[in-house]
């Protein structure tokens, strides 16, 4: 009785739930951005070899947000996450200009694979606090998104994972962006 | 569009396809067939292959769906279609197909009852269980994943379902084939099983599922590499037992009289198709080797002389006798085929004259020495994996390990144990050469300490063939240096820890892990050569990097007896010792029971254990049992133990006697035994233990 009552109400408000892989090079700040959502503090984190996953609510919104490492032996094992991801969340060092050119590459491949072709783009041009970082309009050009993200939905969310700017506001877009897939 | 499809799939019966799989399958399924379309299910299958990640998982959820059709007609279809996928998209498919809600799915329509007469469908589908539980989830390499099957049919028979019968022959595709593989072959498979079973885990998305996925990871992504597997070795491996597949052949042609006939399927065939289809791996992996001269000619050695084999065998299959006995022979240790200077048969890889008359007829062929793998293969793979051994089919029989020999333990003149002794007999050819397998001193093998002391009393084989060692100059059977042994030198310098580099180099060389001391042979062979059979012959064998996948060299293979310096790595040297025989105590279990086993060594094959129990509690210990079980080669005879429960603290309250027959001297070190104990203390809460005992502490 209960559940059915519960049920209806989420039929009539629209609770949803999304699947978000966040992915992106080493040290760009995802399980920081990930224990930031969940836990609401800032973690030291190490490394992440393996993967992450949360559960965060927000927004009449469960977001299942996995976390996967992004050292480049871990790389070739993101494709085994695509499956059912209804928004990846690319998250970049903002700073680390060299490797510009790494991130967009390993981008394109991620975006571009069939599995991927209905998800959102959110991308998180993270840390944004250190002085001298690219501001999201120069990552998106870095990054080339108007011709690598094609064909997807895509935002560029200046964040900081530390402090928690912009990370709700980019849960927020996903949210309101997500097409709910058929029940 | 896609959304308005996709929601009308969920409203009608008949899910209606998206995906280009999807629509092949519709399309096998189809009641417009009147008989299952191969090709198309074929085309599903190669699709499913290439496309992996979620395709599996998509064609299972498809396919279940027709087979539940109302149409029996598309079920069938469905069904068959099932099978073919089953039987050629190897684990990825398999792994979907063991997973509960496939299960569940597949089943749905048997009702709680077993009806009278099953439907052609029900009994279908009940063939398909039965053949999966006989055939994957017993010789899948990876058959823990798939035990909801094994589950799924002890559900259905306890619900009195009956399994049909099913033939061997038509689920036996599903065993693992036993054709050589090459090691990038190998790694590409382990690659795609755990691919497959990654997404799986991710998929299923349970705690536990996610946790064992992140240790897939760290394994995938090659941060534990605890577990690696040596693909190379393993690769080495495989050949050796297709060398022996050759030598078991070339041995029956030998044997092969006019008039005998080769009949249709019978084994000279079986072992000349194995060798056929290995033909074309040995020449790939020749190409992926290729940066690794040594083993490419290694590899183009062993392919020549299997080619030789199967010529003869095409020969002899004609009738054609004459021809078959004009190839030249000193096939891969083939018994009596030595390279001998004769005047048709001539193979001069290596000339060693003046061996003739002093080892009999056995003379060392320069073919394929390097991978000495074939003789020495079997032993450590019996020896370190039973298991294995099994998985890769290979026959390691007792019968063909004794006449191979070149290596075997013999008893020398002198009383301690003299690896070359035999070489010292005059033997009938077919036991002595074996050419091949006698690797060269090379070889950082334990050389037995007689041979120093008395290095004339035989021709020592070993020591002729040693570049690298100066006693050779002085042996009166020093052989002339040809220009292949010195080109052989030159290769023993450059030694590596390449498991194709059988042959190794200079004495001071460090062990590689794929090194092992031959410290036993799991089976008796019978031996031609010994002498003094009931000698204590601790290892002394080649040093084989084929056949050695794990064992270190100075793991302590070396039996108990052995002096220190044997066990120390890259000594050469295996000293032996002859003491009496002495029973040993060793404790298997000191928890809730003591159990206290002593072994003792018999004066045959055989190993005495008297086992006694003590309870270790202050409360009764009833219903015990102990359970054991060998390695194959063994037997083993219980007499039944003297009670089966104990008083409180009870000191040795049940006794047993165990023998182990089969165990030949020198071997009791790498004995395992695996026992099983089960009891109830106070008559309530049964207890289990088990474990492995390996090595008996005696000889």
């Amino acid at each position: 009785m209960g559940g059915s009552i519960s049920k209806m109400m989420s039929k009539i408000f629209g609770s949803k739930e999304m699947r978000l892989l966040m992915l992106g090079l080493d040290a760009a700040g995802k399980t920081t951005i990930l224990y930031k959502l969940k836990l609401d503090t800032d973690v030291t984190t190490i490394p992440t070899v393996g993967f992450n996953v949360e559960t965060v609510t927000y927004k009449n919104t469960k977001f299942n947000v996995w976390d996967v490492g992004g050292q480049d032996k871990i790389r070739p094992l993101w494709r085994h996450y695509f499956s059912g991801t209804q928004g990846l969340i690319f998250v970049v060092d903002s700073n680390d200009r060299d490797r510009m050119d790494e991130a967009r590459k390993e981008l394109e491949r991620i975006i571009q694979d069939r599995e991927m072709k209905d998800a959102l783009l959110l991308v998180f041009a993270n840390k944004q606090d250190v002085r001298g970082s690219l501001s999201p309009k120069e990552v998106s050009d870095e990054l080339m998104l108007d011709r690598t993200a094609k064909g997807h939905t895509w935002k560029v969310e200046p964040s900081c994972a530390t402090t928690g700017e912009g990370i709700f506001e980019g849960l927020a877009w996903l949210s309101s962006n997500v097409k709910l897939p058929p029940k | 569009m896609e959304a308005a499809s996709a929601r009308a799939a969920r409203y009608t019966r008949e899910p209606v396809p998206e995906t280009p799989l999807q629509r092949y399958i519709a399309q096998a399924c189809s009641p417009e067939n009147f008989e299952p379309n191969l090709a198309l299910s074929l085309e599903i299958a190669d699709s499913i292959n290439a496309k992996k990640g979620v395709a599996p998982r998509e064609a299972a959820v498809a396919i279940v769906g027709y087979i539940n059709h109302r149409n029996p007609n598309v079920s069938l279809l469905a069904l068959s279609l099932l099978d073919i996928c089953v039987k050629n998209c190897g684990y990825p498919f398999q792994l979907q197909i063991s997973t509960k809600d496939f299960l569940n799915e597949l089943v749905r329509r048997f009702p709680e009852r077993p009806p009278i007469r099953t439907t052609r469908v029900q009994n279908r589908i009940l063939e398909l269980i039965e053949e999966w539980r006989r055939t994957i989830c017993e010789t899948s390499k990876y058959k823990e994943d798939l035990g909801f099957i094994r589950d799924m049919h002890r559900l259905l028979s306890y619900k009195g379902y009956v399994f049909p019968e099913i033939r061997r022959e038509d689920a036996a595709v599903l065993n693992p084939s036993d054709n050589l593989r090459s090691a990038e072959e190998m790694e590409a498979e382990e690659r795609a099983a755990q691919s497959a079973k990654l997404q799986e885990l991710i998929r299923r998305g349970s705690p536990r599922d996610l946790q064992e996925a992140n240790k897939l990871m760290k394994v995938m992504a090659g941060y534990d590499q605890r577990n690696k597997t040596d693909y190379r070795a393993k690769a080495a491996e495989e050949v050796g037992g297709i060398q022996q597949k050759a030598r078991l052949l070339e041995e029956m042609l030998q044997g092969y009289k006019p008039g005998d006939e080769i009949k249709e399927g019978d084994v000279f065939e079986e072992l000349a198709n194995a060798l056929a289809s290995a033909h074309p791996k040995i020449q790939k992996m020749c190409e992926e080797e290729s940066e690794d001269t040594e083993a490419v000619a290694k590899l183009l050695e062993i392919n020549d002389s299997i080619h030789r084999t199967i010529e003869r065998y095409k020969l002899v299959k004609k009738g054609d006798v004459e021809g078959a006995n004009a190839i030249p022979k000193g096939t891969l240790g083939v018994s009596g085929a030595g390279v001998k200077k004769g005047p048709d048969n001539e193979l001069s890889l290596i000339d060693f004259g003046g061996a003739d008359d002093l080892a009999g007829s056995s003379e060392p062929s320069a073919t394929g020495d390097l991978m000495s793998g074939a003789q020495t293969a079997a032993p450590p793979k019996a020896k370190g994996n039973a298991l294995e051994d099994d998985l890769l089919g290979l026959s390691m029989s007792d019968g063909s390990m004794g006449q191979e020999g070149g290596i075997s333990l013999g008893g020398s003149t002198n009383g301690t144990t003299n690896i070359m002794a035999q070489f010292s007999q005059p033997q009938p050819p077919q036991h002595a050469s074996n050419s091949i397998f006698a690797s060269t001193s090379s070889l950082p093998h334990p050389q037995p300490q007689s041979q120093q002391q008395n290095p004339k009393t035989t021709y020592d084989l070993l020591n002729s063939l040693s570049a690298s060692n100066p006693r050779s100059a002085s042996k009166p059977a020093a052989p002339i240096q040809s220009a292949a042994q010195q080109y052989r030198q030159q290769q023993a310098q450059r030694s590596s820890a390449d498991p194709f580099a059988t042959l190794a180099a200079t004495p001071t060389r460090q062990p590689s892990p794929f090194q092992f001391q031959q410290a036993t042979r799991p089976t008796p062979p019978p031996q031609p050569a010994r002498q003094q059979p009931q000698q204590p012959t601790p290892s002394s064998g080649p040093v084989d990097l084929l056949g050695g996948i794990s064992e270190p060299h100075s793991n302590g293979s070396a039996p108990p007896q052995a002096s220190p310096a044997a066990a120390g790595g890259d000594d050469e040297w295996e000293f032996s010792s002859s003491l009496p025989d002495q029973p040993t105590d060793l404790t298997v279990t000191n928890s809730k029971i003591k159990t206290v086993f002593t072994v003792h060594r018999e004066p045959n094959d055989e190993i005495a254990i008297s086992s006694r129990i003590s309870n270790n509690t202050a409360q009764t210990i009833s219903d015990l049992t102990f359970q054991f079980a060998v390695t194959k080669g063994l037997t083993l005879t219980l007499q039944p133990q003297s009670s089966r429960s104990l008083a409180p603290n009870q000191s040795q309250g049940i006794t047993q006697s165990i023998r182990l027959q089969g165990v030949e001297r020198g071997k009791g070190g790498t004995v395992k035994l695996r026992w099983r104990a089960g009891y109830s203390i106070a008559g309530v809460g049964a207890m289990n233990e088990q474990g492995e005992i390996v090595g008996l502490g005696v000889l």
